[in-house]
């Protein structure tokens, strides 16, 4: 109460108010007594008058005495308070005029601070009240304003849950007016499900004070339900909620969504759940989110929202912390999908699985979730690891195949094949008996880690005798687990051997059992009925093998027989092929495995194209029937995928053969849309012998195991598709061997017992161009008629055809028109094909073209008039001139001169024959060179120096030019004789006057000699026969000479490793043109 | 005398022949050059020629033709002498209505007697 300025003040005005009125009236007061007391003691009488009239008089004298000061102590009091109060009072006034502007609604009043005093204050507090006042109303205005022009409808409700207020929006969307709902329970706009909703929601929200939001639908004022998402905020009085505010947003299309969602994961659901592999989909905290039907009913644990680690591998932490090749890792690491093969713990047992990881990424390309696809591979596994035991096995036997396909010495099949099964089986030994027909024995003829003792005890056994013995007698595989304890061995020689495991492989030849493998192991060996299996096929395999090699050799033989047994032979192996007909189909077997490798790869489609002779891609075997096989799928020149990975010698895989622009794909193929494609070529060596191609619709990825597995199969399937071809074509229907047929130049047709044509060689094709596809069927007539000149052969063959059917031979010559229009001398052998009864199926004809004999004849018979010719004149000399001597009457002189003659012709004749014999030798090989450096300007000078007798008498010029410095390595004397030819060749056939110039130059590497004549030239009918041995031109009456000097050249230049060239023009001269290497020709 | 022409390349071969036919009293006329042939044989009118086949720039059978189309020459005897050992190459030579044919080698004597067979039938 002190502290406040107005007490102060008040204080301040009562000390002037007794300053000015308290002393001046005390002053008055006492100046007034002590005129009274003076009065008083003037009369000095108490009880008089006076004094009684002074006592009665003095309070009224006092009183107007004091009169004047009273007024005057009023108005200067009146006036002070005036003059102190005034700010006060109208500070007050200015106070009562704000408020009532305030209540009037009025915020633009603005309080004059008049008095630093408490009222001073008060107004400053009005002004700020009052601000905020209008501030506060302006924002309730506002939030009016948004109350009411919210497009989402709201209301407000009290602590019970009764509407206070709405929006327009909330009649604009429920139908109901402001007036209906005032008052209302919260609870009337919703069905029983959501009331209870709401309820919750209300309660806990109003008991934690904290604004909710949940989606719940509203029954609107036309009974329907209307999905809306409430935001409450409780409203706050003081500490106390009073009520609460709710936001109802249109949920209408939200809901939509949320509908379509949960359609939409139902439908992917639906879709995981028909995957037959279980399928996970997991978070990068790898929390299953989502799992199919497989998934839940195959693994552990409740999956949804459990850590995929613990279901799959009972961790509690991720696999890859514990080293583990984790594919959702991967997946999240690198955002590639990923492939890896686990051991997982399920609820069947311990599984294989294959995992494909593939990435769920959100708009930013971050992966957001894994979907992991397990692929129960538990049997492949298994199955693989069968494999990799079977792949050994494979590998052995195709490096068997191998070695029997590709040798033809059956000491080298028997060692190999021998090595490699005991390699195979592990084995510590065995052997290879054979067996003796005649003697009915066999002896062990290829052995391994086999004693001398073991050998002279059973190195040689009776057939039918002990194991090896039943094996040959029964052609049967006999394997033996452990020998010591088999109770019906108890007589085998072996048994005391200490051999326990043991094996004998009967191998079987086409016809009979050839022979017997036999293994041994020193400990018990469980064979099981695979290896059986594959040893039964080891031995047939070699015995086709052998047979192969027999008939190699003896084809090798007949080839080699002389030409008269030729034919006899060759019925002979006619026969002997007829006998492989027994051979099994190949190319179904082929199918077959095609079709196995489709369902173990899942492939959509495989087939097998081979190459053919002329490189097209012919399709082998399918595996669907689409009956398109033999036909050439992709040409040679055709930039196919096959053909890709054929030249790359490797398998091929790509994903992407839709949109491979590369390669052109056949329209069989390209109508399926395959993405995957594999192709294995098929690879004999490093010859291609086909591919065979795997197509996948789906991307397919392949683990190298399995690439492995696909190349050893395509492996065998090559072998086999090798032996199948060969067998192929070494068998005809008929059993007539296309192989020999066509190795055969002689033209060959046979013909069924209705004269059709079966078969017809390459030999035949070639002078008919008739292909071998299109004659069968064809009478022999039919196949002869493409030239219009066979009519009298078409009668000798039907003649032929039919003493052929009645089992006889005939032989006949005839003359053919090729459809080059040739003549062809031909010797027709006709033959009957027997069947194994010995009854007539058909006819061959074997028509053996004799033109070329007929032509050799003509060029011996031209050799030898030649020869004769040649070497008559010298021997008229030689035989008349010593008759001449001899008769008597000859003069010495003359008898002299004769004998010279007789010399010189005897030399000439001498010449001739060395000439003849050098050529001889040099074709024979026998002629060796002698190469040296030789000094060509010396040798030109003696070759010049030789003929200068000629060149006098002709009047002849021969210029020599040499344009290379170095010696030339040739042998001399080889290089001179040839240079005598061509000199004596160019002044021989020339006039006198002629010229011949000799250069020599350097082109390259190679020394050109040329020697250049201006004699008659060569007409161009010659020019080409001129090396022809004895060959004499159109000058050749005129001239002598052997027709040998050229052909000599010919020789040597080609002994030289170079070449010679002739240009003539008739009337101008020749040029001869020689090359040979400078460093002679191994430089 | 009886005058025989013999035309033959082979200087040893025309040595021989004149040697035997003049022993035998027979005039010879050698000629080593076929070129002009047949204006020597018009010049000198021999009784029999003996012509080789196979001579550098005209052959004896070319001669022979020459000598068959002139009426003059044509009644000449002509022995063809040839190392040409052939039935066809015979049978083309007699064509040309050659007398005899004779291969070389041959016999001086046997070659002889045919001459002096022929002369005899064409004494003059």
């Amino acid at each position: 109460m002190f502290k406040t300025k107005i007490f102060y003040k008040l204080m301040i005005i009562l000390l002037i108010f007794a300053a000015m009125i308290l002393v001046p009236y005390t002053y008055t007061i006492v100046i007034q007594v002590n005129k009274l007391i003076e009065l008083e003691e003037s009369f000095d009488q108490p009880q008089s008058q006076e004094v009684l009239e002074a006592h009665r008089l003095f309070v009224s004298n006092l009183f107007k005495g004091t009169t004047p000061y009273i007024i005057y102590t009023v108005i200067l009091a009146f006036g002070l308070s005036i003059f102190f109060m005034r700010n006060l009072l109208l500070s007050l006034k200015q106070l009562q005029r704000g408020t009532e502007a305030i209540r009037d609604g009025t915020f633009e009043t603005k309080l004059e601070v008049l008095t630093d005093d408490e009222i001073g204050d008060l107004t400053i507090a009005f002004n700020e009240m009052s601000d905020t006042l209008k501030t506060k109303t302006l924002e309730l205005e506002k939030k009016d304003t948004y109350f009411r022009e919210m497009m989402d409808p709201l209301w407000v409700v009290d602590e019970h849950d009764h509407i206070t207020d709405i929006n327009p929006a909330f009649t604009r969307l429920f139908g109901y007016e402001k007036d209906e709902v005032l008052g209302a329970s919260i609870y009337d706009f919703f069905d029983e499900k959501n009331a209870l909703t709401m309820y919750r929601q209300l309660n806990e929200k109003r008991v934690k004070g904290i604004a909710s939001m949940y989606e719940i639908e509203v029954i609107t004022k036309k009974g329907l339900l209307f999905p809306v998402l409430i935001s409450g905020a409780p409203i706050y009085a003081g500490d106390k909620i009073v009520g609460k505010i709710g936001i109802l947003k249109d949920f209408r299309e939200q809901s939509e969504l949320k509908n379509e969602l949960k359609r939409s994961k139902e439908y992917v659901e639906t879709i995981m759940d028909s995957i037959k592999d279980e399928m996970l989909v997991i978070d990068r905290d790898y929390r299953v989110t989502m799992a199919n039907q497989v998934a839940r009913s195959n693994l552990e644990g409740s999956l949804e929202g459990d850590f995929c680690y613990k279901i799959a591998h009972n961790l509690d932490q991720p696999c890859w912390i514990r080293g583990y090749d984790c594919p959702a890792q991967m997946v999240f690491k690198t955002g590639d999908p990923y492939t890896a093969t686990h051991k997982h713990v399920t609820k069947a047992g311990l599984k294989y699985h294959e995992i494909v990881a593939t990435p769920i990424k959100d708009a930013a390309g971050d992966v957001t979730n894994v979907i992991e696809l397990y692929r129960d591979v538990t049997e492949r596994v298994e199955h693989s690891k069968k494999m990799n035991r079977k792949n050994r096995e494979l590998s052995v036997l195709n490096s068997i195949a191998h070695i029997l396909s590709q040798s033809l010495k059956a000491e080298e099949i028997f060692s190999s094949v021998l090595d490699k099964v005991i390699d195979m089986l592990h084995m510590d030994g065995g052997g290879i008996y054979f067996i003796d027909d005649l003697e009915r024995d066999m002896r062990c003829a290829y052995h391994r880690s086999l004693s001398e003792e073991y050998l002279k005890k059973y190195g040689r056994m009776r057939l039918g005798e002990d194991l090896p013995g039943k094996a040959a007698v029964t052609g049967l595989v006999i394997t033996i687990n452990d020998l010591s304890k088999d109770r019906r061995l108890e007589d085998s020689l072996f048994r005391h051997s200490g051999i326990r495991g043991y094996c004998c492989i009967p191998i079987r030849g086409k016809e009979k059992i050839i022979g017997v493998f036999c293994l041994f192991s020193m400990h018990a060996y469980e064979f099981t009925v695979e290896e059986e299996r594959i040893l039964h096929a080891i031995g047939e395999m070699t015995g086709i093998a052998v047979d192969n090699v027999k008939l190699y050799e003896k084809m090798r033989d007949l080839y080699e027989t002389q030409r008269q047994r030729r034919e006899e032979e060759h019925a002979q192996l006619l026969s002997l092929s007829e006998k492989f007909g027994s051979i099994v189909n190949l190319g179904d077997v082929m199918t077959q495995v095609l079709i196995l490798i489709k369902q173990f790869t899942r492939a959509d489609f495989c087939w097998v194209l081979l190459n053919d002779k002329n490189g097209n891609l012919v399709l082998r075997a399918v595996s669907e029937n689409t009956g398109d096989e033999d036909t050439i799928m992709y040409a040679s020149d055709t930039r196919s995928f096959e053909r890709y990975a054929l030249e790359r010698k490797t398998p091929v895989l790509v994903h992407d053969m839709l949109t491979q622009e590369k390669f052109y794909i056949n329209p069989l193929l390209r109508e399926r849309l395959y993405t995957s494609a594999l192709s294995l070529p098929m690879l004999s060596g490093h010859k291609p012998v086909g591919i065979c191609s795997l197509y996948f619709i789906a991307k397919r990825l392949f683990r190298e195991e399995e690439l492995h597995f696909l190349q050893i199969v395509v492996n065998s399937l090559t072998v086999a598709v090798q032996r199948s071809e060969l067998h192929r074509e070494v068998i005809s229907k008929t059993g007539l061997s296309d192989t020999i047929l066509n190795s055969v130049q002689d033209a060959i047709i046979t013909v069924d017992h209705n004269g059709r044509t079966v078969s017809i060689n390459k030999a035949f094709t070639d002078i008919s161009n008739i292909s071998m596809k299109s004659a069968i069927g064809l009478s022999l007539c039919d196949l002869l008629n493409f030239s219009d000149e066979n009519d009298m052969m078409c009668v000798t063959l039907d003649e032929c055809l039919v003493t052929a059917l009645q089992g006889k031979s005939v032989r006949r010559d005839g003359e053919l028109e090729t459809t080059y229009g040739d003549k062809m001398f031909v010797k027709i052998s006709s033959d009957p094909v027997l069947d194994a009864d010995q009854s007539v199926t058909g006819a061959v004809f074997v028509l053996r073209d004799m033109s070329k004999e007929k032509n050799i004849d003509r060029i011996k018979t031209e050799i030898i008039r030649s020869v004769s010719h040649q070497f008559r004149t010298p021997l008229s000399a030689i035989v008349g001139m010593s008759e001449m001597i001899l008769e008597d009457g000859m003069e010495p002189e003359k008898s002299r001169q004769y004998i010279e003659t007789i010399l010189d012709e005897g030399i000439r004749l001498s010449n001739m024959v060395s000439e003849l014999l050098s050529i001889a030798k040099i074709e024979s090989g026998k002629e060796r060179m002698h190469p040296r450096p030789v000094d060509v300007r010396h040798l030109l000078k003696t070759v010049k120096k030789t003929f200068s007798p000629v060149v006098r008498k002709k009047k002849a010029v021969i210029n020599h030019r040499v344009d290379v410095k170095e010696d030339l390595i040739v042998d001399e004397e080889k290089l001179r004789e040839m240079l005598l030819v061509i000199v004596d060749n160019a002044l021989t056939f020339s006039d006198d006057g002629c010229r011949v110039d000799i250069s020599i130059d350097r082109v390259g590497d190679m020394v050109e000699i040329t020697v250049a004549d201006t004699g008659w030239g060569i007409s161009d009918e010659d020019i080409g026969h001129l090396t022809e041995r004895f060959y004499r031109g159109r000058h050749g009456d005129k001239v002598k000479g052997t027709g040998l000097g050229l052909s000599l050249c010919q020789e040597i230049v080609t002994m030289h490793g170079g070449t010679m060239k002739i240009e003539s023009t008739v009337g101008k001269g020749t040029d001869v043109i020689l090359q040979i290497p400078c460093g002679g020709k191994d430089a | 005398m009886h005058k025989v022409m013999v035309i033959d390349d082979e200087p040893f071969i025309l040595m021989m022949i004149e040697d035997k036919l003049k022993k035998a009293n027979i005039m010879v006329v050698a000629l080593r050059e076929s070129r002009d042939a047949v204006e020597v044989i018009r010049k000198e009118k021999p009784d029999l020629i003996i012509l080789d086949w196979m001579m550098p720039e005209i052959s004896g059978i070319e001669i022979c033709k020459t000598l068959k189309e002139d009426s003059e020459l044509q009644n000449i005897p002509v022995f063809m002498l040839t190392a040409k050992g052939q039935d066809e190459d015979e049978k083309l030579g007699l064509q040309y209505g050659i007398a005899r044919y004779i291969t070389k080698p041959f016999s001086p004597k046997a070659l002889l007697s045919m001459v002096e067979e022929t002369l005899g039938k064409h004494s003059p």
